[in-house]
């Protein structure tokens, strides 16, 4: 604490010496110091994130851990601890089973088409082209249409009869016509009805993974790359060993981002198939709806939800752990 | 001499403020009774909002009906009333966020899935409007208490229900010397004898409404039942079933083509109209798109009754409708009144749907009929009533049983036997599936 002349004279002040040392000084306390108020002022900031994160993610997460642990039904607000005998019916249903093949096999099928045709899609809008500004916001169309729009467009393209995707390749030589062995039932035979809501998936989110990868490639120093090919790299290699680790983070996240959304997609498949022919196409979520909602036994919708969990909580790990890695 | 009093002994030891409980409900169920059978709203309701959740119907034109009928009744007696229309499938979805929430609309309306058993503590017992209009109008049809009864209550109010005849097209079947599908093995000989000359049959084999309805019509037609008369134990496992999917992989294999595995709902009224089929099992909007689409086999498309599978046997599973009211709800006694008011109506519902709302009252099947009754080849319609039948036959539509509907196990087993997989590891299946379930709710 600082001390000054009793006469208040800023020449006398001057004088004085700046500390006295027969004042004792009194000590900052923790949250006084300045390290701390500025980590005090981080988690301020944090804390809207944090909240919307609490209340948006983790109540519903535990809200269904809570209804999968219990015999809830639509109809009954009144609950038991039913401990694990939802997962347990899952289990038993081979149905269950055909839901978790499915869904795997979805999204891992979706994911590399996306990112095959995204890349494609971001490095044809690299180039420079007559009207590439208009292209550009075209092909975000898809992933903008509301989805049940889009989604019952499909289902006309795919129908049975008046299919135009048939009506094409019959035209073109590819296949016979209506009522020949091998006029493609797309939304009927088993293979082809499951690869029919793959290709929706691809068609309606493809663009986003175009758009996640030009933001990338856009945000890559042309100085480097110039520098690579001075070196004699190749296109292949500039992409592999220069443009990817540069914009791994961006690539792991919109990676992340569009597993998530695709292993817990409802909307196609429910309003293709509803999980049909025979299961062919069930998906968990298609699943947990059914058993959840429609019939009523939320517990074990819950339950059937919550194996999304597991399948993704690895993922995640690896992901965000080698984004941490990258940071350093 | 032991004491015979005029009232019973419980009332002879009331307290007065007892006596005043029983003495104003009585009062209030008296009123409430003379008002509904006299249709006269109560003073009481005026000024107050009545939501409704209704469906999009597959007639639009019943809609417009429909919200217009509503707005002059809340005119008339001095209530607001809203009404909300959604598919039907987000039904279920939506009534389980209104019961989440404790709030929503008055009346809902459920459709084909009929949750009442899941919800009953939580909707409003409706006997006393059922009971009225039963008296009024000659009785209910047999099937219409399985689909609102719970102990001895009705819990909702069935309005109408969508029937599906055999739709046959009469020029091809007189071309080549068939007979009329009168038995489900005449209508396997008919796709047999057309599927070769370009006209197959279908019924769809996929996960949608027509499958669990349609496949379940020619079950229950060879005697085949899926629970007990009380609905506690699944009966399925029978050599009934067997018989039956014998049949169905014939019927398939010989009449149909693969496509019925990826139709919808809609599918087979467009199969009908585009000249292809030869026969198909339908509601009438089957018969009404090809009026509209194809005049020329819309000429030749003979409307007929449910087939028999074993003689004398018909059931035909039809779709239900059925309206609620929420216990949260705060205008009850207007939900009560409207209701009731739609069931003095349900006949021009019936019009305005062009017939394809069935009323559940048998006083309503007095011939003719509305529409149904003045057209030559629907007047077969008249004669559905003591065939109908829902989902659970000869049970009541339990919670297991809507939850086997939802999640499509019958007509899977029977894709699982048309798509070749051995009869009995398909009954296995779906027998185990039908247990499953069961058992949980059982143990719920």
């Amino acid at each position: 604490m600082t001390a000054t002349s009793p006469s208040g004279s800023d020449a006398a002040g001057a004088r004085a010496p700046a500390v006295s040392l027969d004042v004792p000084l009194r000590p900052r306390r923790w949250f006084q110091s300045q390290n701390w108020q500025r980590l005090g002022f981080g988690y301020l900031l944090l804390a809207p994130a944090v909240l919307y994160v609490l209340l948006l993610v983790g109540a519903p997460f535990l809200f269904s851990l809570y209804l999968a642990l219990s015999d809830a039904n639509v109809g009954n607000p009144v609950a038991s601890f039913a401990g694990l005998e939802n997962f347990r019916a899952a289990l038993e249903s081979d149905v269950f089973y055909i839901a978790l093949r499915n869904s795997v096999l979805f999204t891992v099928v979706a994911a590399i088409l996306k990112g095959v045709l995204g890349t494609s899609l971001a490095f044809l809008l690299l180039q420079p082209f007559w009207g590439k500004k208009i292209v550009r916001g075209l092909v975000v169309i898809p992933f903008t249409l509301p989805i049940a729009i889009s989604v019952l467009s499909w289902k006309w393209m795919y129908d049975s009869q008046f299919s135009v995707i048939n009506w094409f390749l019959s035209r073109i030589g590819l296949i016979g016509s209506y009522g020949s062995a091998d006029w493609p039932i797309w939304l009927g035979q088993p293979y082809l009805a499951l690869a029919a809501c793959i290709i929706v998936n691809v068609w309606r989110t493809y663009p986003f993974s175009a758009i996640v990868l030009l933001a990338g490639f856009t945000s890559v120093p042309s100085e480097v790359l110039d520098a690579a090919r001075v070196d004699g790299t190749t296109f292949m290699q500039r992409f592999r060993h220069v443009v990817v680790p540069m914009i791994a983070p961006i690539l792991l996240i919109g990676f992340l981002f569009d597993t998530v959304f695709t292993l817990s997609d409802l909307s196609i498949v429910y309003l293709l198939t509803q999980g049909g022919p025979a299961n062919a196409t069930k998906i968990l979520p298609v699943l947990a709806y059914q058993v959840g909602i429609q019939a009523g036994a939320l517990g074990r919708g819950a339950a059937i939800s919550l194996f999304l969990f597991p399948l993704l909580l690895p993922l995640m790990i690896l992901v965000l752990r080698n984004l941490k890695r990258r940071e350093y | 001499m032991k004491d015979v009093g005029l009232l019973p002994s419980a009332l002879t030891t009331l307290s007065r403020r007892g006596f005043a409980k029983v003495t104003s409900t009585g009062l209030v169920g008296s009123s409430l009774l003379t008002m509904l059978d006299a249709r006269r709203a109560p003073a009481q309701i005026k000024g107050t909002t009545l939501r409704i959740l209704q469906w999009s119907h597959f007639v639009p034109a019943y809609d417009v009906w429909y919200d217009k009928f509503a707005k002059e009744w809340g005119d008339k007696n001095g209530v607001k009333v809203r009404v909300d229309h959604i598919p039907h499938l987000e039904i279920p979805a939506r009534m389980a966020a209104e019961f989440a929430a404790g709030s929503g609309h008055d009346i809902i309306y459920n459709g084909s899935s009929i949750l009442t058993r899941l919800y009953y503590k939580n909707l409003v017992d409706l006997s006393d409007v059922a009971d009225a209009a039963g008296k009024k109008y000659g009785g209910w049809i047999p099937a219409a208490r399985s689909l609102v009864e719970v102990e001895g209550r009705w819990y909702g109010l069935p309005i109408f229900y969508i029937l599906a005849p055999m739709l046959y097209r009469k020029d091809l079947f007189d071309q080549h010397n068939l007979q009329a599908p009168d038995t489900w093995e005449l209508a396997r000989t008919a796709g047999r004898t057309l599927k070769p000359k370009g006209h197959p049959t279908g019924i769809a084999l996929s996960q949608c409404a027509d499958a669990n309805l349609f496949w379940r019509s020619i079950f229950f037609s060879h005697g085949g039942t899926e629970a007990e008369t009380s609905g506690a134990n699944p009966t399925l496992d029978s050599k009934e079933l067997r018989e039956f999917l014998r049949f169905a992989k014939a019927m398939f294999d010989e009449g149909m083509t693969p496509e019925v595995f990826s139709w919808d709902d809609a599918s087979d009224n467009r199969f009908l109209a585009s000249g292809i089929a030869c026969w198909i099992h339908d509601a009438i909007s089957a018969y009404r798109t090809t009026e509209d689409t194809n005049p020329t086999v819309f000429k030749n498309v003979i409307l007929a009754l449910e087939p028999q599978g074993i003689p004398g046997k018909r059931v035909s599973v039809a779709a239900p409708n059925v309206w609620m009211v929420w216990k949260f709800s705060k205008n009850q006694q207007a939900a009560k009144e409207f209701l009731a008011h739609l069931i003095d109506n349900d006949l021009e519902g019936m019009v305005q749907s062009r017939g394809y709302n069935m009323p559940y009252l048998n006083d309503r099947y007095k011939k003719p009929m509305p529409v149904i009754g003045t057209d030559p080849k629907l007047q077969i319609l008249q004669d559905f009533p003591k065939i109908v039948a829902f989902y659970g036959y000869p049970g009541p539509s339990t919670t297991p049983i809507q939850e086997i509907v939802n999640t499509f196990v019958f007509p899977d087993m029977v894709t699982r036997v048309c798509r070749g997989q051995n009869m009995e590891e398909a009954i296995k299946w779906g027998v185990g599936e039908y247990k499953r379930i069961y058992a949980k709710h059982k143990g719920a």
